[in-house]
Protein backbone atom coordinates (compact mmCIF):
# COMPACT_ATOMS: atom_id res chain seq x y z
CA UNK A 1 0.00 0.00 0.00
CA UNK A 2 1.22 3.42 -1.17
CA UNK A 3 0.39 6.37 1.92
CA UNK A 4 1.74 9.53 0.19
CA UNK A 5 4.70 7.91 -1.38
CA UNK A 6 5.92 5.93 1.02
CA UNK A 7 5.15 2.04 0.59
CA UNK A 8 4.07 -0.06 3.22
CA UNK A 9 2.54 -3.68 3.84
CA UNK A 10 -0.62 -3.94 5.71
CA UNK A 11 -1.06 -7.25 7.79
CA UNK A 12 -4.86 -8.22 6.80
CA UNK A 13 -6.44 -9.20 10.18
CA UNK A 14 -9.31 -10.77 11.07
CA UNK A 15 -11.47 -8.74 13.28
CA UNK A 16 -15.23 -10.61 12.91
CA UNK A 17 -16.40 -13.53 11.74
CA UNK A 18 -17.04 -12.63 8.54
CA UNK A 19 -14.36 -9.61 8.14
CA UNK A 20 -10.80 -9.10 7.95
CA UNK A 21 -9.53 -5.46 7.72
CA UNK A 22 -5.84 -4.70 6.65
CA UNK A 23 -4.52 -3.27 10.09
CA UNK A 24 -2.98 0.19 8.97
CA UNK A 25 -1.62 1.20 12.32
CA UNK A 26 0.70 4.36 12.47
CA UNK A 27 1.61 4.27 15.62
CA UNK A 28 5.38 4.78 16.12
CA UNK A 29 5.19 5.28 12.28
CA UNK A 30 7.45 9.20 12.00
CA UNK A 31 7.78 8.74 8.07
CA UNK A 32 4.03 7.55 7.23
CA UNK A 33 2.84 10.30 9.46
CA UNK A 34 5.23 13.15 8.48
CA UNK A 35 4.30 12.28 4.85
CA UNK A 36 0.45 11.87 5.09
CA UNK A 37 0.73 15.33 7.21
CA UNK A 38 2.50 16.80 4.43
CA UNK A 39 0.10 15.58 1.70
CA UNK A 40 -3.08 16.13 3.82
CA UNK A 41 -2.30 20.12 4.71
CA UNK A 42 -1.75 20.54 1.11
CA UNK A 43 -5.63 19.45 0.53
CA UNK A 44 -7.38 21.19 3.57
CA UNK A 45 -9.66 23.84 3.09
CA UNK A 46 -8.14 27.40 3.74
CA UNK A 47 -10.49 28.22 5.72
CA UNK A 48 -9.97 25.51 9.09
CA UNK A 49 -10.06 27.14 12.38
CA UNK A 50 -9.32 24.24 14.23
CA UNK A 51 -8.30 20.30 13.92
CA UNK A 52 -10.09 17.58 16.04
CA UNK A 53 -9.07 14.11 16.41
CA UNK A 54 -9.52 11.06 18.60
CA UNK A 55 -7.26 9.75 20.59
CA UNK A 56 -4.67 7.62 20.07
CA UNK A 57 -3.75 6.50 17.32
CA UNK A 58 -4.82 9.75 14.91
CA UNK A 59 -2.74 12.42 17.68
CA UNK A 60 0.85 12.04 15.61
CA UNK A 61 -1.33 13.05 12.88
CA UNK A 62 -3.15 16.10 14.13
CA UNK A 63 0.10 17.20 15.69
CA UNK A 64 2.21 17.01 12.88
CA UNK A 65 -0.40 18.57 10.68
CA UNK A 66 -1.20 21.22 12.81
CA UNK A 67 2.95 22.08 13.46
CA UNK A 68 2.84 22.45 9.43
CA UNK A 69 -0.29 24.54 9.52
CA UNK A 70 -0.45 26.24 11.90
CA UNK A 71 -3.99 25.60 13.18
CA UNK A 72 -4.24 24.35 16.86
CA UNK A 73 -5.94 20.78 17.44
CA UNK A 74 -7.94 19.29 20.12
CA UNK A 75 -7.81 15.67 21.27
CA UNK A 76 -11.59 14.16 21.82
CA UNK A 77 -10.70 11.44 24.68
CA UNK A 78 -11.87 8.06 25.36
CA UNK A 79 -12.74 8.28 28.82
CA UNK A 80 -13.67 11.24 31.06
CA UNK A 81 -10.87 12.84 32.97
CA UNK A 82 -11.17 13.73 36.45
CA UNK A 83 -9.61 16.81 35.58
CA UNK A 84 -12.11 17.91 33.05
CA UNK A 85 -14.14 21.11 33.41
CA UNK A 86 -17.93 20.60 31.70
CA UNK A 87 -16.67 18.14 29.58
CA UNK A 88 -18.89 17.24 26.40
CA UNK A 89 -19.66 13.46 25.70
CA UNK A 90 -21.34 11.33 22.76
CA UNK A 91 -21.16 7.55 22.76
CA UNK A 92 -19.83 5.56 19.22
CA UNK A 93 -20.05 1.59 18.55
CA UNK A 94 -16.48 1.49 17.51
CA UNK A 95 -15.80 -0.91 14.56
CA UNK A 96 -12.50 -2.27 15.51
CA UNK A 97 -13.62 -3.09 19.33
CA UNK A 98 -17.04 -3.69 19.01
CA UNK A 99 -17.80 -1.87 22.00
CA UNK A 100 -19.59 1.38 22.77
CA UNK A 101 -17.25 4.01 22.84
CA UNK A 102 -17.27 7.17 24.75
CA UNK A 103 -15.84 10.35 22.84
CA UNK A 104 -15.24 13.40 25.15
CA UNK A 105 -14.40 16.87 24.80
CA UNK A 106 -13.03 18.89 27.68
CA UNK A 107 -15.02 21.95 27.91
CA UNK A 108 -11.54 24.01 28.25
CA UNK A 109 -11.22 23.47 24.54
CA UNK A 110 -14.56 24.64 23.61
CA UNK A 111 -13.27 28.29 22.79
CA UNK A 112 -11.67 26.31 20.01
CA UNK A 113 -14.29 25.19 18.51
CA UNK A 114 -17.69 27.51 18.88
CA UNK A 115 -18.23 29.34 15.88
CA UNK A 116 -15.04 28.06 14.14
CA UNK A 117 -14.42 26.29 11.12
CA UNK A 118 -13.17 22.24 12.33
CA UNK A 119 -11.64 20.01 10.48
CA UNK A 120 -11.53 16.62 12.00
CA UNK A 121 -8.62 14.32 11.48
CA UNK A 122 -8.71 10.24 12.07
CA UNK A 123 -6.16 7.67 10.19
CA UNK A 124 -8.74 5.50 8.81
CA UNK A 125 -12.61 6.59 8.19
CA UNK A 126 -14.51 2.85 7.91
CA UNK A 127 -17.83 2.62 8.97
CA UNK A 128 -18.27 6.50 10.26
CA UNK A 129 -19.66 5.85 13.34
CA UNK A 130 -16.34 7.70 14.94
CA UNK A 131 -17.18 10.15 12.38
CA UNK A 132 -20.53 10.72 13.32
CA UNK A 133 -19.99 11.19 16.99
CA UNK A 134 -17.32 13.40 16.51
CA UNK A 135 -19.67 16.12 14.13
CA UNK A 136 -22.11 15.52 16.77
CA UNK A 137 -19.87 16.85 19.43
CA UNK A 138 -19.00 19.61 17.00
CA UNK A 139 -21.82 20.72 16.69
CA UNK A 140 -23.42 20.28 19.91
CA UNK A 141 -20.58 22.95 21.44
CA UNK A 142 -21.30 25.43 18.48
CA UNK A 143 -18.43 24.74 15.75
CA UNK A 144 -18.76 23.87 12.07
CA UNK A 145 -17.30 20.87 10.44
CA UNK A 146 -16.07 21.76 7.19
CA UNK A 147 -13.62 19.29 6.62
CA UNK A 148 -13.10 15.57 7.44
CA UNK A 149 -9.53 14.61 6.57
CA UNK A 150 -7.97 10.66 6.66
CA UNK A 151 -5.12 8.95 5.42
CA UNK A 152 -7.76 6.10 4.54
CA UNK A 153 -10.92 5.43 3.81
CA UNK A 154 -12.26 1.86 4.21
CA UNK A 155 -15.27 -0.35 3.35
CA UNK A 156 -17.25 1.42 1.24
CA UNK A 157 -15.60 4.39 -0.71
CA UNK A 158 -16.75 8.09 0.69
CA UNK A 159 -16.66 11.12 -0.90
CA UNK A 160 -17.16 13.29 1.61
CA UNK A 161 -13.54 12.65 2.94
CA UNK A 162 -10.48 14.08 2.27
CA UNK A 163 -8.55 10.93 1.81
CA UNK A 164 -5.28 9.94 0.60
CA UNK A 165 -5.65 6.38 0.00
CA UNK A 166 -8.78 3.67 -0.07
CA UNK A 167 -9.00 0.07 2.09
CA UNK A 168 -11.23 -2.57 1.16
CA UNK A 169 -12.70 -4.71 3.44
CA UNK A 170 -11.51 -8.89 3.04
CA UNK A 171 -13.63 -11.92 3.49
CA UNK A 172 -11.38 -14.57 6.25
CA UNK A 173 -10.52 -17.75 4.79
CA UNK B 1 -8.57 29.66 38.59
CA UNK B 2 -4.80 28.71 40.59
CA UNK B 3 -2.25 28.49 37.77
CA UNK B 4 1.32 27.28 38.32
CA UNK B 5 3.97 28.56 35.57
CA UNK B 6 5.37 25.75 33.61
CA UNK B 7 8.54 26.29 31.20
CA UNK B 8 10.28 24.25 28.59
CA UNK B 9 13.17 26.43 27.41
CA UNK B 10 11.33 29.85 26.09
CA UNK B 11 8.20 28.28 26.13
CA UNK B 12 6.53 28.92 29.26
CA UNK B 13 2.09 27.73 30.21
CA UNK B 14 0.58 28.71 33.62
CA UNK B 15 -1.37 25.44 33.86
CA UNK B 16 -4.66 24.89 36.27
CA UNK B 17 -3.51 23.38 39.70
CA UNK B 18 -5.83 20.67 40.50
CA UNK B 19 -6.64 18.67 44.17
CA UNK B 20 -6.05 15.04 43.22
CA UNK B 21 -6.34 14.14 47.07
CA UNK B 22 -7.87 16.27 49.39
CA UNK B 23 -5.00 18.84 50.62
CA UNK B 24 -2.66 17.53 47.87
CA UNK B 25 -2.88 19.80 45.13
CA UNK B 26 -0.45 19.56 41.63
CA UNK B 27 -0.09 21.78 38.27
CA UNK B 28 -1.49 19.85 35.95
CA UNK B 29 0.67 19.51 32.84
CA UNK B 30 -1.31 18.32 29.34
CA UNK B 31 1.14 18.24 26.36
CA UNK B 32 -1.17 16.70 23.88
CA UNK B 33 -2.48 19.65 21.90
CA UNK B 34 0.18 22.19 22.70
CA UNK B 35 2.41 21.94 19.19
CA UNK B 36 4.58 24.98 20.47
CA UNK B 37 5.79 22.90 23.75
CA UNK B 38 6.04 19.56 22.54
CA UNK B 39 8.42 20.51 19.91
CA UNK B 40 10.03 22.47 22.31
CA UNK B 41 10.95 19.62 24.67
CA UNK B 42 11.37 17.37 21.62
CA UNK B 43 14.23 19.71 20.60
CA UNK B 44 15.49 20.02 23.94
CA UNK B 45 15.69 15.97 25.04
CA UNK B 46 16.84 14.46 21.44
CA UNK B 47 20.26 16.52 23.25
CA UNK B 48 20.05 13.89 25.77
CA UNK B 49 19.48 10.55 23.77
CA UNK B 50 22.66 8.48 23.84
CA UNK B 51 24.20 8.66 20.67
CA UNK B 52 23.73 4.29 20.77
CA UNK B 53 19.89 4.66 21.45
CA UNK B 54 18.50 2.79 18.51
CA UNK B 55 14.72 3.24 18.99
CA UNK B 56 12.65 5.12 21.46
CA UNK B 57 9.92 3.64 23.50
CA UNK B 58 6.48 5.17 25.11
CA UNK B 59 3.05 4.71 26.26
CA UNK B 60 -0.46 6.06 25.39
CA UNK B 61 -1.36 8.60 25.85
CA UNK B 62 -0.05 12.17 26.03
CA UNK B 63 3.64 11.01 25.79
CA UNK B 64 2.57 9.74 21.61
CA UNK B 65 3.23 13.55 20.32
CA UNK B 66 6.36 13.97 22.37
CA UNK B 67 8.06 10.90 20.97
CA UNK B 68 6.53 11.35 17.59
CA UNK B 69 8.32 14.57 17.36
CA UNK B 70 11.38 13.28 19.20
CA UNK B 71 11.64 10.81 16.54
CA UNK B 72 10.96 13.21 13.76
CA UNK B 73 13.43 15.47 14.73
CA UNK B 74 16.33 12.49 15.57
CA UNK B 75 15.17 10.24 12.44
CA UNK B 76 14.99 6.90 15.36
CA UNK B 77 11.79 5.22 15.26
CA UNK B 78 9.60 4.72 18.20
CA UNK B 79 6.95 2.09 19.50
CA UNK B 80 4.51 2.66 21.79
CA UNK B 81 2.80 0.23 24.65
CA UNK B 82 -0.66 0.46 24.89
CA UNK B 83 -2.81 0.92 28.13
CA UNK B 84 -5.22 -1.52 26.88
CA UNK B 85 -5.50 -4.69 25.08
CA UNK B 86 -6.69 -4.09 20.98
CA UNK B 87 -8.39 -6.93 18.82
CA UNK B 88 -5.90 -7.31 16.68
CA UNK B 89 -2.88 -8.21 19.56
CA UNK B 90 -1.23 -11.39 18.61
CA UNK B 91 0.78 -13.00 22.21
CA UNK B 92 1.02 -9.60 23.86
CA UNK B 93 3.67 -8.55 26.51
CA UNK B 94 1.77 -8.42 29.06
CA UNK B 95 2.95 -6.28 32.62
CA UNK B 96 0.93 -4.90 35.56
CA UNK B 97 1.74 -1.15 36.63
CA UNK B 98 1.54 0.08 40.72
CA UNK B 99 0.63 3.30 40.32
CA UNK B 100 0.62 5.04 43.95
CA UNK B 101 -1.06 8.17 42.14
CA UNK B 102 -4.29 6.44 41.62
CA UNK B 103 -4.00 4.19 43.92
CA UNK B 104 -5.35 1.30 40.82
CA UNK B 105 -3.63 -1.59 38.81
CA UNK B 106 -3.15 -0.57 35.31
CA UNK B 107 -1.59 -2.93 32.60
CA UNK B 108 0.44 -2.26 30.19
CA UNK B 109 0.11 -4.26 26.40
CA UNK B 110 2.69 -4.46 23.96
CA UNK B 111 1.82 -6.42 20.40
CA UNK B 112 4.37 -9.24 19.96
CA UNK B 113 4.66 -7.76 16.13
CA UNK B 114 6.09 -4.18 17.95
CA UNK B 115 7.96 -5.96 20.81
CA UNK B 116 9.78 -7.63 17.34
CA UNK B 117 11.17 -4.37 16.91
CA UNK B 118 13.01 -3.90 20.48
CA UNK B 119 14.72 -7.16 20.39
CA UNK B 120 18.46 -6.51 20.87
CA UNK B 121 17.73 -2.57 20.92
CA UNK B 122 18.70 0.20 22.79
CA UNK B 123 16.15 2.01 23.75
CA UNK B 124 15.46 5.14 25.42
CA UNK B 125 12.09 5.70 27.77
CA UNK B 126 10.31 8.41 26.79
CA UNK B 127 7.54 10.73 28.98
CA UNK B 128 6.03 13.86 29.53
CA UNK B 129 5.66 13.26 33.12
CA UNK B 130 7.28 11.38 35.42
CA UNK B 131 5.86 11.55 39.47
CA UNK B 132 6.24 7.81 41.70
CA UNK B 133 8.03 5.92 38.70
CA UNK B 134 5.37 3.19 39.16
CA UNK B 135 4.82 3.09 35.18
CA UNK B 136 8.32 4.24 34.38
CA UNK B 137 9.73 0.76 36.41
CA UNK B 138 6.45 -0.85 34.79
CA UNK B 139 7.55 0.20 30.79
CA UNK B 140 11.68 -0.89 31.33
CA UNK B 141 9.93 -4.00 32.34
CA UNK B 142 7.99 -4.23 29.13
CA UNK B 143 11.25 -3.44 27.63
CA UNK B 144 13.42 -6.38 29.11
CA UNK B 145 11.00 -8.64 28.28
CA UNK B 146 10.97 -7.67 24.74
CA UNK B 147 14.85 -8.18 24.84
CA UNK B 148 15.58 -4.18 24.40
CA UNK B 149 18.56 -3.19 26.45
CA UNK B 150 17.11 0.51 28.64
CA UNK B 151 20.11 3.31 27.72
CA UNK B 152 17.99 6.41 28.81
CA UNK B 153 14.99 7.22 30.64
CA UNK B 154 13.95 11.08 29.14
CA UNK B 155 10.90 13.02 30.94
CA UNK B 156 9.79 16.82 30.27
CA UNK B 157 8.52 17.00 33.38
CA UNK B 158 9.40 15.35 36.77
CA UNK B 159 6.72 16.06 39.28
CA UNK B 160 7.08 15.51 43.26
CA UNK B 161 10.59 14.80 45.08
CA UNK B 162 10.79 10.78 44.43
CA UNK B 163 14.75 10.23 43.62
CA UNK B 164 13.94 8.24 40.11
CA UNK B 165 17.01 7.47 37.42
CA UNK B 166 15.67 10.06 35.25
CA UNK B 167 16.48 12.76 32.96
CA UNK B 168 13.67 15.76 32.91
CA UNK B 169 13.86 19.25 31.41
CA UNK B 170 11.62 20.75 34.34
CA UNK B 171 10.68 20.10 38.02
CA UNK B 172 7.02 20.67 38.99
CA UNK B 173 5.87 20.60 42.38
CA UNK B 174 3.42 18.37 44.42
CA UNK B 175 1.68 21.46 46.46
CA UNK B 176 0.39 20.59 50.01
CA UNK B 177 -1.66 22.56 51.88
CA UNK B 178 -2.92 22.36 55.64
Amino acid sequence: MKIAGVHRELPVVQVGPEVSVALFNMLGDTEVVEEAAAALAQRMPADIDTLVTPEVKAVPLAHALSRLTGRPYVVARKTEKPYMINPVSRTVISITTGKPQLLVLDGTDVPLLKGKKVAIVDDVVSTGSTLKGLSDLITDVGGVVGAVMAVFTEGSPRDDVIALGHLPLFKPD
Amino acid sequence: METYPITIGKITRHVPVVETLPGVHIPLVEIMGDVELVQAAAEALVKHLPPETDTLLTLETSPIVLAHAMSAISGKPYVVVRRKRRPYMQDPIIQEVESLTLGVTETLWLDSRMAEKLLGHNVALIFDVVSSGGTMMALEKVAKKAGANVVARLAAFHQGTSKLPLTALSEIPILQTA
